[in-house]
């Protein structure tokens, strides 16, 4: 029996209204459930005209045209309208503060299941487990104007998964926020994938991190999918990501500067570079 | 002699309104020429103390000096003469239909003749790589390319201090570089940089002196090996050195110093010692 | 100026009102502030206003409102006082050549509609304080059959006045930095030196709206009929105030219909 790939993309490509160029060129992808796919690349490359095409703002937001197809387990996102695929992908945008509808957090995380026109009694005990999911079960009665960064966004999540949607989708979510509140995403997100079987599509700059979570890393460059792979195949790709202007993370960029690591895999994290070079020393 | 200092912070404290104190007793001196990392997590007090230097915020108690001067008896607009302040949204500031007359802006207020507004407006276009996008509605540019516009802005004011408030947040890799590289060239000529940033390996790169601050006070103030070889000290405010320094910093015992900055200075390090073990190049 | 239109959590009676007897209490005031106009009648209003926001513990926060609201009110009661043009004159204000008389029932009147004003701001403001927003939106969609679209963009209206406020200055302090000074008392310039304040805010402005909606789409919104987490409910204590306060709007009307209450 042929399992049917969570998200799959066939030549799709996309222009914005009144654009010359097409954002998007050719893109075929396939998402299995339970991938953390990472998406990287310079500014204008497409990345976020993907996760639009993906939550529906493309096309009933933004307009535009486009060829090919995006199917969600087999139906077709061009139609659903964008209630229908609310409830399939959930968004986190970049800006904390902007995507906040609600000045507390519990109405925040109601928001989404409200208008789905759920039940109370549904609405309460989502609310209860997006934020557990989340990590932040304690602020539930806060008020969102004093929390940290790292705390909106944790709620934006929550908002997100209260919708039990099958893909969360995450645009630049730690841009704005400093080490400690990126550290929290990332943390999130890595027990959702992992514990709790979430599908993930993130797009970051932060190659050093996305590099240690993600199952899957694209390389996005000028409407296409320039690499693709494991972080591993791609980030051991030097040239190809410098030419680009992707952000090598520094342990494989000097695994790649001293080489002998075709026993092991390219070293990403601290950790495996520091085992790395104990092996290169030992001689 | 002794020099004067160009930035001196003297005991300086600052609350908002009465609220508790955001900057508690801060002092440093800052001399001519230098390019400062300023970091901390979000909430330390970094753009607070960053505003003092332009006059947007006045002590609540103690003083700050720029050349000599107490900062209170000068208005803004004259401070602006002295410290420019690239803020961190552009778009806080862009209203201009062309990219010239948004650079221009700060020079019209300044006075200058015409003459001088077009000399300086096209060199400082050129300086940050936009003179093609003279005539460009600057809301067809990427943001990266905004934030270069609102630099050219403040440098077009050629004042001898540049403040930077997250230069590359939000940005791709190159734009980041892009920017960077401006800055480095700009402390080359001379100017004085104070820059914020979370982005580690940024200052671990372009500053050589890092100011920390922690809940509104300062946790560590030296050049920018020592601070990074003390993680126990950037770990209070959260903070983490640069990847390349982690890892250096856990090669210890095979006498790896833990101020390292960069890829390239790891390699040689281990390189040398690679070839000094084995007593052959490899 | 920042908090004054937001919610205030406290544990009064006020806030354990519902929202409905709240609103019901703001507009009586309403009325009774339009009603009259003597002079005593109105500030025995305010009094209570003030009373009102004593006991629901809101007093001291909305005093920098109450005191910006006051330099408003002196401003009223002058104007008023000086273009009365009925009564005892009492001084001028520019005593040699007797120009700008201010007479004694002009001021009184004066004080009047000050007084009024106050009262009729505050009740507001108060009824803000004591209601979250969720409360609000839910008794105006329920209650009032008010729909959805309209409640929720009044609320988010308020929500963002603070954070508008908050660009405001970043944006001025942006232009500040370029040494721009707005100087002078010419009128024309005046109006074009909010260009550099005005124009990145309506664009910031614009482009928040955008990221909103789009938040809100991707969410669900537009999608159907919409459910609410709590519902809004009438206690004893509702009841009771708001028939109270319905009988006492009807009694202001028959007492200033029986010519009670007029200067």
């Amino acid at each position: 029996m042929v399992t049917l790939a969570l998200l799959e993309i066939e030549n799709f490509s996309f222009s914005y209204p009144r654009s010359e160029q097409p954002a998007l060129r050719e893109i075929n992808l396939k998402v299995e459930k339970g991938e953390f796919i990472g998406i990287t690349g310079p500014t204008g490359a497409g990345k976020s005209t993907l996760t639009y095409c993906l939550n529906g703002i493309i096309p009933h937001f933004l307009g535009g045209s486009y060829q090919g197809r995006i199917s969600l387990g087999g139906t077709s996102i061009f139609d659903l309208s964008p209630a229908q695929i609310s409830r399939l992908v959930g968004s986190v945008f970049q800006d904390p503060e902007a995507q906040l509808i609600s000045p507390e957090v519990e109405q925040e995380v109601a928001f989404g299941p409200e208008n789905l026109g759920l039940p109370p009694a549904e609405i309460g005990k989502r609310i209860g487990k997006a934020l557990e999911l989340a990590g932040i079960p304690g602020l539930r009665n806060r008020p969102t104007a004093n929390l940290s960064g790292g705390e909106k966004q944790r709620v934006a999540i929550a908002a997100a998964l209260a919708m039990l949607p099958e893909i969360l989708v995450l645009d630049e979510p730690t841009s704005e926020l400093d080490p400690l509140g990126t550290d929290e995403i990332f943390k999130v997100l890595d027990i959702l994938n992992k514990e709790h079987g979430m599908t993930i599509i993130m797009v970051e700059q932060k190659t050093e991190q996305l590099a240690a979570y993600a199952s899957r890393i694209l390389v996005f460059n000028e409407g296409r999918i320039a690499l693709e792979g494991e972080p591993r195949q791609v980030f051991v790709r030097r040239r190809e990501l410098e030419e680009i202007g992707v952000r090598i993370p520094q342990v494989a960029r000097l695994a790649g500067l001293l080489g002998r690591y075709e026993g092991c895999a390219l070293p990403l994290t601290v950790e495996e570079g520091h085992l790395y070079l104990e092996s290169i020393l030992r001689g | 002699m002794q020099r004067k200092a160009q930035i001196k912070v003297d005991k300086l404290t600052y609350h908002y309104g009465t609220g508790p104190p955001v900057l508690k007793d801060i002092s440093f001196e800052i001399e001519k020429g230098e390019c400062i990392a300023l970091i901390g997590q979000n909430g330390a007090g970094k753009t607070t103390l960053a505003k003092h230097f332009n006059g947007l915020h006045r002590p609540s108690s103690g003083k700050v000096y720029i050349d000599g001067t107490d900062t209170a008896s000068m208005k803004v607009s004259e401070l602006a003469r002295k410290v420019g302040f690239v803020f961190q949204n552009p778009d806080h500031q862009i209203f201009h239909d062309t990219v010239a007359r948004e650079v221009a802006f700060g020079l019209k207020n300044l006075r200058l003749s015409p003459r001088e507004i077009e000399e300086r407006t096209a060199a400082a276009l050129e300086a940050v790589g936009l003179a093609e996008h003279r005539q460009t509605y600057p809301f067809n540019l990427s943001k990266g390319q905004r934030q270069r516009v609102a630099l050219a802005s403040v440098l077009a004011m050629r004042t001898e201090i540049i403040v930077l408030d997250e230069p590359t947040t939000g940005q791709d890799f190159r734009e980041s570089v892009q920017i960077m590289e401006i800055v480095r060239k700009l402390n080359e000529n001379g100017h004085t940089i104070i820059f914020i940033t979370h982005d580690m390996s940024l200052v671990a790169r372009y500053a050589r002196r890092v100011l920390v601050l922690c809940r509104g006070e300062i946790l560590a103030d030296g050049d920018v090996r020592s601070v990074f070889a003390a993680p126990e000290i950037l770990k209070k405010t959260y903070l983490r050195p640069p990847q390349i320094t982690n890892l250096a910093q856990r090669l210890g015992r095979h006498s790896i110093p833990p101020g390292v900055l960069g890829v390239r200075e790891l390699y040689e390090l281990l390189v040398k010692m690679r070839r000094e073990k084995i007593g052959c190049c490899n | 100026m920042a908090a004054v239109t937001e919610y205030i959590s406290r544990n009064s009676p006020i806030h354990r009102l519902n929202p409905l007897t709240k609103m019901i209490w703001a507009l009586s005031i309403l009325g009774m502030g339009l009603l009259f106009n003597d002079y005593r009648y109105l500030l025995a209003l305010l009094a209570s206003v003030l009373l009102v926001a004593a006991a629901a513990g809101v007093l001291r926060s909305l005093l920098p409102a109450a005191a910006g609201l006051t330099v408003l009110a002196l401003v009223l009661l002058l104007v008023q006082a000086l273009f009365y043009g009925q009564g005892q004159v009492l001084f001028y204000l520019v005593p040699i050549s007797n120009r700008l008389a201010v007479t004694g029932p002009g001021l009184l009147s004066g004080l009047a509609m000050a007084a009024r004003m106050m009262a009729l701001v505050l009740s507001f403001l108060i009824f803000l304080a004591t209601t979250r927003t969720r409360d609000i939106v839910l008794t105006l969609v329920e209650k009032l059959r008010v729909p959805y679209d309209y409640a929720f963009m009044f609320t988010t209206a308020l929500r963002f006045i603070p954070a508008f406020l908050s660009e405001v200055r970043q944006i001025s302090e942006a232009q500040q930095a370029r040494a721009y000074a707005v100087e002078g008392w010419n009128p024309v310039k005046k109006i074009k030196a909010y260009a550099p304040v005005a124009v990145p805010l309506v664009l910031l402005s614009l482009n928040k709206a955008d990221q909103l909606a789009m938040a809100m789409e991707t969410r669900g919104y537009g999608g159907g009929r919409r459910t609410c987490l709590r519902e809004s409910k009438m206690g004893t204590a509702d009841y009771a105030l708001s028939a109270f306060l319905v009988l006492l709007l009807a009694g202001s009307a028959a007492a200033r219909l029986a010519g009670y209450g007029l200067m």
